[in-house]
């Protein structure tokens, strides 16, 4: 009893310790800390925290945008300049913060109230009619103004999705913003989130003339071995971790090291080299993580990665009976013979429908009738095979038929 | 910055007491001894009769005019309640340089008996607020203590030039014997019961002037006396300020309003002088044989600039008003500036690159540019030829330009000469001079500051009632005044034309400045049709002038019944040249060395090259100035900002992003462009699906040697590049026929994957 009793104990420190560990990772995988210091965007960091500056201490207009694809950091770059721009004691009790999103801000009414909800104006404006949305953006900086006319309150503009900003009518919000960014009314300055490249086209002439023309371009040129270092620093425990020797065992573990780990984390850097990305096979590789084995091995890589990269639509194959099967078969078939020319069907296949496995063409000019309906098969030749090889107990006739050459 | 007009006002009825006590046939006029004023929400009518000391609402509800009263009378129609004053001036209204003449600090409640020939005494009577009252203090005895707020004190009084002693006389009302003993107060100091007889010609002068016209009794030296001076110069200065301020609801202006033919030859005369400063010669020829010349002072300020002074200053050594007028200038220059001043306050001396940089950027106003002089002038010239000439009705000019040159720009600078020219007209000789300036922006930028230049040269008037600048959003916006929401909202039409029946009551030419133009589009035009129908209409005294940056705007988007309205001057902005730009960049620089010369030439030949945007010009040296400075810390010994850092400056602004975008994408990415380029030229069409490129996608996947990639990923990485808009795709529900199509040239997307 004695000894078993002795075991649980320890069995549950195991538990607790690796517990701990994996929660810990997770938190760093998801949540999306801001990191100390953004990764290769030193040059950007510097920029974007002088240009705001200058607005916030020294109250001159500013309009900037930052470009890049998505997954590049631009929220976690200007999260680090807010942060340390309002860590200086002069900014913080004077800037006022406006974020808007232009996914929430649909169209110019909303996001003005927006505005006026985020700068605590709603018990000035009251009821107040305006006739324009200038008129109401002016007085909504008018109010901001403290007592003497020379020292009004910097406000920073944060457009995420600035893209759509753009779609809204007139750009009347755009227009206005960047027309006080260039005026010297309150100091303001506009930043603009975008994965757009040529979002610059999308601004009207007379908008466009107004922008300041600054942008920050965010591409990642990162290396591979670069890219393995972040890995790394995102697998390894702090040295604050409560177990210093699980914490030691964990992080020396040669992981990154293995051929196979290496060429996993290869695919998915030509795949694309954005952190999102990596922190989702991490997290799956985290998660897989328990009691029984406390370590990261390269079978929880792998299987991560298997997850990740399988083909949506094949895993939709395998759920399929043989006889659904059968008609992807004949259609796959059908494709090979008359080269992807769309087909019909005097048979029922609302189930392969449902799963938009087929898909009727568009006819927009008459009804057909049902069974004369044309079709097309969403599926490519390869991924139909490998569906038919993992098929469990597939019938191997039909897996003849499927491999030969005719219908 | 200014008030919102949608702030509340109380009502004010306006009624006479009692029977007209006497009756003008020959002017239609009716005389009353006093009128009563009920102010919705209070029960207590107010009562002002003759020779009782007024509140006149002005521009600043802290402090109205101050005036007493001479007389009171309406027209034939009954309608119009006309009120004769003498003014008081507050220390406030007093220029600032002309302060310190008194020798003492004045009294809070000191105003001063004012005395100015040439001011005009007559008010809307519907502008008077209410009594006050006014105690008379003898020279050398000391302000009386502990009395109410209320009370008034006068001791001096002010001749636009200096303090003098004031006669307690001319505080005496005119006709005593029929004014019946100011109401609310008994104490009043009154010298003397006999009328006076200076005050009673003076009192008479505010009717005869209008009566001009009928009587033609008046000399023309003396009309020339009353009107030559704008009135209440001193006041100037101080109505800026309090429009500034207060923007919205009636605004007090007095109103030089005589239309004489003996002025003629004066006019003429004062006429060719601005002509020879600002236009052709061969005008004046014109003019004179104009018969109803008619000339609007139009006054609006967007911006204000250094050159400006220089335009302004010549022409006012003309009528020793002028000084001030320009001391005043000066004064709104430096607070116009503030914002950028504040700058300089808060920031340590830095290098001289910091220091020019504030000044070219404050963006605070654009110089009278060299493009808008030359266009300031034609605009003068046609306005007045067509004024003149076309019976002073009407003038449309558009100007069309590129945004960013200035098209904009150069309606203040515009304006500005016109309104100098004018003023000193209306110092040397007595035309009638009116305006009303309303902008309205399409998409509506009020720019706060525009106010506050509206106001710094509109000289103060006869009260009478002024219509809000509003920014409309909405061409159904485009109505002059905001409805409240208790009261429902008119038609924009019958808004407009009311505003405009207002206007052309009050005798006044109006200037309707329209940006912004293509906004005001409707499906039927109708706000467009209005706009351009009413110069058309006979007696409309109104002058539209449209911006836009569509040069072929009446072409494209005008029905025919618009276009047809639509006055034959047209005035396109070409894009401004390097020399130019050049000039502009210089005189933003305000003689700060700060750029090397070559360094600014490039900047402005790279930009008159691309678009001519002299927006984008400032900015490129704005960014130029930035890079100098970072490396300046380091090295440099000159200081200057040069061709280095422009160019910099230019790459950033300039460069295509696209070529550096491919370069840092991923592997896959690069591969599936390079699929799109392979399956476009198998195709022969700039476009294909994407189970198609798929294809050739994973073909390359095999002779570069990688793992070959499944539908699912080969579209996430088909959906990355067009989020960035390097290709161009449809929905992504299409899934394997959704269509490819490339964002940049196919050589762009060979060129940035062969560097690597």
């Amino acid at each position: 009893v004695c000894t078993g009793q002795v075991w649980m104990c320890v069995l549950m420190l195991c538990d607790c310790v690796c517990v701990q560990a994996q929660k810990l990772l997770r938190e760093r995988l998801c949540h999306q800390k801001l990191p100390d210091q953004p990764v290769g965007l030193d040059s950007q960091y510097k920029h974007m925290l002088e240009l705001l500056r200058r607005t916030a201490v020294h109250g001159e207009s500013n309009s900037v945008l930052i470009v890049g694809p998505r997954g590049s950091g631009k929220t976690m770059l200007l999260g680090c300049v807010l942060r340390e721009l309002m860590s200086l004691r002069e900014v913080q009790k004077n800037v006022l913060l406006v974020e808007l999103n232009g996914l929430l801000q649909t169209d110019d009414k909303i996001a003005l109230k927006e505005i006026t909800r985020q700068l605590h104006l709603e018990n000035v404006v009251g009821d107040k009619v305006f006739g324009s949305f200038a008129e109401n953006l002016a007085f909504l900086l008018e109010a901001l103004k403290k007592g003497d006319k020379s020292s009004s309150r910097p406000v920073l503009f944060v457009l995420d999705e600035f893209d759509l900003f753009a779609h809204h009518k007139n750009q009347t919000l755009l227009y206005n913003l960047l027309d006080v960014s260039q005026s010297a009314q309150t100091p303001v300055a506009v930043v603009g989130l975008t994965c757009r490249l040529d979002v610059l086209e999308l601004l009207e002439k007379r908008v466009k003339s107004r922008f300041s023309h600054r942008q920050i371009h965010l591409f990642s040129s990162l290396s591979f071995s670069q890219y393995v270092d972040v890995v790394r620093a995102q697998l390894s425990l702090p040295p604050d971790f409560p177990d210093p020797k699980f914490s030691d065992e964990w992080n020396h573990s040669k992981l990154c090291d293995d051929k196979t780990v290496e060429e996993i984390l290869r695919r998915n850097f030509n795949g694309s080299k954005d952190f999102r990305s990596l922190h989702s096979l991490l997290f799956l590789a985290v998660s897989r993580v328990s009691v029984s084995h406390s370590t990261l091995r390269e079978a929880d890589l792998i299987e991560a990665c298997r997850l990740i990269s399988a083909d949506s639509k094949a895993n939709v194959l395998h759920g399929l009976s043989i006889l659904e099967l059968c008609l992807i078969i004949a259609m796959k078939h059908l494709n090979d013979t008359y080269d992807g020319e769309p087909f019909n069907f005097q048979m029922a296949f609302e189930h392969l429908l449902q799963l938009e496995l087929v898909r009727p063409v568009d006819s927009g000019v008459c009804k057909v009738q049902r069974e004369y309906q044309l079709m097309r098969l969403m599926l490519e030749h390869g991924q139909v095979m490998e569906a038919l090889q993992k098929y469990p107990q597939c019938p191997t006739d039909v897996k003849q038929w499927a491999l030969s050459a005719f219908g | 910055m200014s008030r919102y007009i949608t702030r509340l006002r109380m009502r004010r009825a306006y009624k006479w007491n009692g029977r007209p006590v006497s009756k003008d046939r020959k002017l239609k006029r009716q005389y009353y001894e006093s009128m009563s004023i009920s102010v919705e929400g209070k029960t207590e009518d107010v009562t002002v009769s003759l020779g009782q000391y007024i509140l006149i609402e002005g521009d600043d509800d802290d402090n109205p005019f101050v005036a007493q009263l001479l007389k009171l009378y309406t027209d034939d129609s009954g309608k119009k309640k006309t009120a004769v004053v003498q003014w008081f001036v507050r220390m406030c209204e007093v220029p600032q340089n002309k302060r310190k003449l008194l020798g003492r600090d004045p009294h809070p409640q000191e105003i001063f008996f004012y005395q100015d020939r040439s001011c005009d005494n007559e008010v809307d009577g519907e502008t008077i607020l209410g009594a006050v009252q006014i105690e008379y203090v003898p020279v050398e005895d000391p302000f009386p203590k502990g009395k109410s707020k209320g009370i008034l004190f006068v001791k001096l009084l002010w001749d636009t030039k200096s303090f003098r002693a004031l006669n307690p006389e001319l505080m005496q009302p005119p006709q005593s014997s029929k004014s019946p003993p100011p109401s609310s107060h008994g104490t009043q100091t009154r010298a003397l019961p006999t009328p006076d007889l200076s005050v009673m010609k003076r009192a008479m002068s505010g009717i005869l002037t209008r009566g001009s016209m009928s009587t033609g009794k008046m000399s023309s030296s003396e009309a020339e006396s009353l009107h030559s001076a704008s009135k209440l110069s001193a006041a100037k200065a101080l109505s800026a300020k309090r429009r500034s301020r207060a923007v919205s609801g009636p605004h007090v202006r007095k109103k030089l309003d005589l239309c004489s033919p003996s002025k003629n030859m004066t006019r003429d005369d004062v006429l060719g002088e601005i002509l020879d400063e600002h236009t052709e010669k061969t005008l004046t020829s014109k003019l004179n044989t104009s018969p109803t010349g008619r000339i609007s002072i139009s006054i609006r300020l967007t911006r204000l600039n250094l050159n400006e002074e220089e335009c302004v200053s010549p022409l006012s050594s003309h009528s020793p008003d002028k000084p001030r007028l320009t001391a005043y200038d000066k004064d709104d220059a430096t607070r116009a500036r503030t914002p950028s001043r504040r700058k300089d306050a808060l920031r340590e001396p830095a290098l001289a690159a910091l220091a020019e940089e504030e000044h070219e950027y404050s963006p605070v106003q654009t110089a009278a540019t060299p493009c808008s002089k030359r266009k300031s002038a034609q605009l003068e010239s046609s306005r007045i030829r067509k004024q003149l000439n076309l019976l002073g009705n009407t003038v449309d000019l558009q100007s069309d330009g590129e945004d960013g040159d200035d098209d904009d720009c150069f309606v203040p600078a515009k304006i500005d000469l016109q309104s100098s020219s004018d003023e000193e007209e209306e110092a040397k000789i007595d035309s009638e001079d009116e305006l009303i300036v309303k902008k309205r922006r399409g998409s509506g930028t009020s720019r706060s500051t525009e106010k506050t230049r509206v106001s710094a040269r509109t000289p103060r008037k006869t009260p009478s009632k002024k219509t809000a600048p509003a920014t409309p959003r909405t061409p159904r916006h485009a109505t002059p005044s905001i409805p409240s929401r208790s009261a429902p909202a008119k038609k924009p039409g019958n808004v407009l034309e009311e505003a405009r029946v207002s206007c052309q009551k009050l005798q006044e030419t109006t200037v309707l400045l329209v940006d912004e133009l293509d906004l005001l589009w409707t499906r039927k035009q109708n706000v467009m049709y209005n706009l351009f129908d009413w110069p058309t209409r006979r007696n409309a005294r109104l002058v539209v002038l449209t911006i836009a940056n569509t040069m072929d705007l009446p072409e494209r988007i005008m029905i025919n019944r618009v276009a047809s309205r639509l006055g034959l001057t047209r005035m396109s902005f070409q894009p401004y040249t390097f020399k130019q730009l050049q000039q502009i960049i210089t005189s933003r620089l305000n003689r700060v060395k700060a750029f090397e010369e070559d360094a600014l030439q490039l900047v402005s030949r790279k930009v008159a090259a691309l678009s001519g945007d002299a927006r984008r010009c400032l900015d490129i040296c704005r960014r130029a100035t930035e890079i100098c400075e970072h490396s300046g810390s380091q090295k440099n010994s000159s200081g200057l900002v040069g061709m280095s850092h422009v160019m910099e400056a230019l790459d950033e602004m300039f460069s295509s992003s696209y070529i550096a975008a491919i370069r840092c994408a991923s592997v896959q990415e690069q591969l599936f462009l390079r699929a799109v380029i392979a399956e476009f030229r198998r195709l022969g069409l700039e476009e294909a699906t994407f189970q198609q490129v798929f294809v050739q996608h994973q073909a390359l996947c095999r002779v570069e040697g990688l793992q070959p990639v499944n539908v699912s990923e080969g579209l996430t990485v088909c959906q990355r590049l067009g989020s960035c808009r390097l290709l161009l795709l449809e929905g992504s529900r299409l899934d394997l026929f959704l269509r490819i199509r490339l964002n940049v040239s196919q050589d762009d997307v060979l060129f940035a994957l062969k560097a690597d």
